[in-house]
């Protein structure tokens, strides 16, 4: 059993960044709005790690909160022309405010422009150092050093992941996840019921974009290198591709997404170059057979032993709550 | 130079034009964001590529051939990725990722087949320059690309305007279960608006082609993207707004490079569709508020 | 279900998938990520490599320099007896994708040595995780600033543009005779704009004056905006740093738009694609290189004449450079204990004098970096010929 394999840390790593994009892409929907924004807040998000921890020598845990409140701030900037958008507008517009932040970061003498940032400070360096510091050189319980740090920069990773997990799952039961659903179901309805939708729509726009800024910044602090083609079109769909595939309706629905899609490319290495033709081919294919994603509300019921409506956040939640 | 540069300008704009119209096609009877469509472009400008140097054809029938594959492609992509979720209850996420996945589907397998590299049209297309009043270069292939590009898109209004499919499209449009009771067969006018639309896609697909004398399997990339800017920005579903905003997208860009700074033109695109969003959300010529996407 | 039995259901969710993987693929390796593996008696050693995505056409010939160089190592009898034999993983052009790949080849091959990724981006990224972990890691196509700094156990066998391009301004000058010069490049391509900075440093100390800068992208097709506004200004020759490809379009575009200057490129005219598709618009175009296909050398025919049996095309500088890597590593590999220890390997390498391969006299600086000389080649009659 090699699961503590570095290999594989590394690729349970990535899947818990994913998972927090995941989660940044399903807040705002969960309040009906599709943004494709994720990627532009992500690049906030590791560039302003990454400044500050290069240029300012900041340490890990303070950089990794400041990139997600930079994300948050442009999000609430952004938030204020976006949000009068719906649908495939708020879509496209906040896509091409991730290319517009990507220019941006292209020409800006501070972020290197394309040359990138190197020599960002690692997580799995930072947790070496320390166990060093603890004299434990040689490792701990049969675990060498290298296994030890990538194994707590995992444990990290999760523990930052079920923070935001256990935040949208408690923010979905109260009144505020509510009030998001209502504004998903019918914004003109929940007006009536006396829902201030424009603050609701720009609670979970933040929220989103904070979330996507703290993976950023995670995966800045992860993958030692930044620059600004990390944070293109293509980041954008796939972060969308997560929540999608996984299921937009539930939280788990991003997460399992995110989880595949972190791991079906390696697992399809085996393929060589037909690598991306069968996973191109597998998404669309998915799409027809399962178009509400891998898993939604009526297969988590069957699964789920007890069901008691309305204690339950995902009950609470009214089942027409498609954005349309 | 200015002038130059507006020459410049339309004629990129010109075939953006062409590639939003695919777009806006399918969005405004489908109400879907065809995110294969770039990829059909591309493939349209591999068919007219193999075409010209496989057969020696014509440029006009490599145009032809290419428009023939990439609506026989449309309809395939419509059979099978799109019809299929077009049931009770299927989120309008999931065609939008289906198509995804036909575009990397599609990218790939070109890469596989005709290997990553750009592949060069014949010498024998060259263009041949005019001089007009002594400061404006253009060439042949400038001016019949500009009227490629317009007279399709003429003939896609006036398809719409004044023949039974096109009434058939614009009802489905307005409304596709009234216009399946007045006995419109929904599901072939949907499947010809995408063939349509790929068709331009791959028209577009050979005059870029032809134009910058190169075809490999990532060039539908930037031009998706800027189509998506462009119909926003138009108004969605509007193939005039299409026009307007492709032919405005392409002078902007080749301005901005002009007098702002070559690097920042890529931002371009998605600064005049914020703009423009604060100021008339539906777009130049969309409707006030037409069904919401 | 409460919020904690919630939490605790999703960790084991993920734990399961990760349990998944491990079981989907398991390979039988022994503890630790120590020891290179040579159970089979072959020595492995793993490449990273664009072979899908943008930039795929390098990472072909990459793999094809490669495999050309491990069967001729093998087909002379190997390393003391012992095969070579590669483990390529594709990176997708994604530095995330290429940190999984050596994290793989590393943990799960054991492979002894790894060569790549492509892109000096991807390279930041993924060099640190191996020289970390103690594996030699070697580009064959990295050519920004600061890649051998990464550490002691990065290298690299390509020539930065540091090297190439004042020598190739230097010469084109000598040649030519310009003063007033127009810089072109791809501004999103970290490679280009790095050999762009270099080129402004090299005309500056010829003194000669660029009049204008102009940037386009990665992917673009379109350059006539660009050309209108180097044209007005007037230049007596081009700099371009970009890839083949927009290179290309631009020198044809150039041309149709009546810019008949001579022009200079960086590393990405070293192409025979280049002069595939632009054709007569390449002619006369001057580019630094160690590497061409030309050159009256044995080896350099023996190599050209067996990739060309095998590929149906000219070799190019990538596909010479990585040939040349595995050449270098396999010369490493005689030394008594560097096949079966990492360490030793790396020292092993380190030492490398003046190794003669097709790309030219080779050694390592100090830093891991290639010391050898380049030569100026111009395009004439559709193929590279030096410039004496």
């Amino acid at each position: 059993m090699d699961l503590l394999n570095v290999y594989h840390l590394q690729i349970i790593t990535f899947m818990a960044v994913n998972s927090i994009l995941a989660l940044s892409f399903y807040l705002p929907l969960s309040a009906g709005q599709l943004s494709l924004g994720c990627a532009g807040f992500m690049s906030i998000g590791a560039y302003t790690a990454a400044i500050l921890s290069l240029h300012y020598g900041m340490p890990v845990f303070t950089t990794i909160p400041a990139g997600a409140a930079a994300a948050a701030l442009a999000g609430v900037l952004l938030g204020f022309p976006a949000l009068r958008l719906t649908g495939v507008y708020l879509a496209i517009a906040t896509l091409g405010f991730g290319e517009v932040v990507r220019v941006l970061f292209l020409n800006l003498k501070i972020t290197n422009g394309a040359l990138g940032m190197p020599e960002i400070p690692n997580l799995n360096d930072y947790f070496s150092a320390l166990y060093r510091s603890w004299g434990l050189q040689g490792g701990l319980a049969g675990l060498d050093l290298p296994r030890l740090a990538a194994l707590t920069t995992v444990v990290f990773c999760y523990f930052v992941l079920a923070a935001c997990v256990a935040f949208v799952l408690r923010q979905e039961n109260s009144r505020t996840g509510r009030a998001m659903a209502a504004v998903k179901a019918d914004e003109v309805a929940s007006g009536v019921m006396g829902i201030g939708a424009t603050y609701i729509k720009m609670l979970a726009f933040v929220q989103g974009a904070f979330l996507a800024g703290l993976a950023g910044a995670i995966s800045a602090h992860v993958t030692n290198f930044i620059a600004p083609g990390d944070f293109n079109y293509h980041r954008a769909v796939n972060i969308l591709l997560f929540v999608v595939l996984g299921g937009s309706e539930l939280v788990w629905g991003g997460l399992l997404g995110a989880a595949v899609l972190s791991v079906l490319p390696e697992f399809l290495r085996f393929m060589q170059d037909f690598r991306w033709i069968i996973f191109g081919a597998l998404l669309a294919a998915m799409m027809v057979f399962r178009p509400q994603g891998l898993i939604d509300r009526q297969l988590l019921c069957r699964f789920s032993l007890r069901k008691k409506p309305g204690m339950d956040g995902m009950d609470a939640r009214s089942s027409s709550g498609e954005v349309d | 130079m200015f002038w130059q540069q507006v020459v410049n300008g339309l004629t990129a704009g010109a075939t953006y034009a062409l590639v939003a119209a695919g777009y806006t096609l399918v969005f405004g009877v489908l109400e879907i964001i065809n995110m294969a469509h770039a990829e059909i472009f591309m493939i349209g400008a591999f068919i007219g590529l193999l075409l010209v140097t496989g057969t020696c054809c014509p440029v006009w029938a490599a145009v032809a051939g290419a428009m023939i594959g990439a609506g026989l492609l449309g309809w395939a992509l419509e059979r099978l990725a799109l019809r299929p979720l077009r049931k009770q209850g299927v989120s309008h996420l999931a065609p939008l990722i289906s198509t995804i996945g036909v575009s990397i589907f599609l990218m790939s397998l070109a890469m596989k087949i005709f290997g990553p590299q750009s592949v060069r049209f014949p010498a024998s297309v060259e263009p041949r320059f005019f001089n007009l009043f002594g400061t404006v270069n253009i060439s042949l292939l400038q001016i019949v690309i500009l009227g490629i590009s317009l007279a399709l898109v003429a003939a896609l209004k006036v398809l719409l305007a004044r023949t039974r499919l096109g009434k058939a499209l614009r009802a489905v449009a307005e409304n596709p279960e009234a216009a399946g009771l007045m006995g419109v067969n929904v599901n072939s006018v949907m499947a010809a608006a995408v063939v349509m639309a790929s068709a331009l896609g791959g028209a577009a697909g050979v005059l870029v082609g032809l134009q910058f004398n190169a075809v490999s399997p990532t060039m539908g990339i930037a031009y998706g993207l800027k189509g998506l800017a462009i119909i926003i920005v138009g108004g969605m579903g509007s193939v005039a707004g299409a026009v307007a905003g492709g032919l405005l997208l392409g002078a902007a860009e080749v301005l901005a490079i002009a007098y702002i700074g070559s690097s920042y033109r890529d931002a371009v695109a998605f600064i005049i569709l914020i703009a423009v969003l604060l100021i008339k959300p539906s777009g130049i010529f969309g409707k006030l508020e037409g069904r919401k996407g | 279900m409460s919020l904690n039995k919630r939490i605790l259901t999703f960790l084991s969710i993920c734990l399961s998938l990760a349990l998944l993987v491990t079981a989907g693929c398991s390979s039988p390796s022994g503890p630790g990520g120590g020891a290179p593996n040579d159970a089979a008696g072959e020595i492995k050693i793993g490449v990273v490599a664009t072979l899908s995505g943008d930039g795929a056409d390098y990472g072909v010939s990459i793999k094809r320099g490669l495999e050309t160089a491990r069967d001729r190592i093998n087909g002379a009898g190997g390393i003391n007896g012992r095969k070579i034999s590669l483990v390529i993983e594709d990176s997708h052009g994604d530095k995330n994708e290429a940190i999984n790949a050596v994290q793989k080849l590393i943990n799960r091959d054991r492979v002894l040595a790894i060569i790549g990724p492509t892109n000096s981006g991807e390279m930041f990224a993924a060099g640190p995780v191996a020289d970390k972990a103690g594996v030699v890691i070697m580009g064959t196509s990295n050519t920004a600033r600061g890649i051998g700094e990464i550490g002691p156990y990065v290298f690299r066998n390509s020539l930065p543009e540091d090297n190439i391009i004042p020598i190739t301004v230097r010469k084109s000058k000598e040649k030519l005779g310009f003063n007033r010069v127009a810089l072109l490049y791809s501004s999103n391509n970290d490679w280009a704009v790095s050999s762009a900075k270099t080129f402004e440093e090299a005309l500056r100390e010829q003194g000669v004056a660029i009049v204008e800068t102009q940037t386009f992208a990665d992917g673009d097709t379109n350059f006539q905006a660009q050309l209108t506004r180097v044209a007005a200004a007037k230049p007596e020759a081009l700099a371009v740093s970009a890839l083949y490809k927009e290179a290309a379009l631009l020198l044809i575009q150039a041309r149709q738009q009546g810019i008949n200057l001579p022009v200079m490129g960086g590393n990405g005219f070293n192409d025979p694609e280049l002069i595939k598709i632009a054709g007569e618009a390449a002619e006369g175009a001057l580019v630094g290189s160690p590497w061409y296909a030309g050159k009256d050398d044995p080896a350099v025919r023996d190599f050209v004449e067996e990739y060309k049996k095998r590929y149906h095309t000219v070799p190019n500088q990538f596909a010479a450079q990585s040939y040349d890597a595995l050449g270098i590593m396999a010369e490493a590999l005689k030394t008594e204990g560097a096949a079966a220890d990492r360490a030793r390997f790396r020292d092993a390498l380190a030492a490398i004098k003046d190794y003669r391969g097709v790309t030219g006299r080779f050694s390592f600086d100090e830093n891991g970096n290639p010391l050898m000389d380049a030569v100026v080649l111009q395009i004439a009659g559709g193929t590279y010929r030096e410039v004496k």
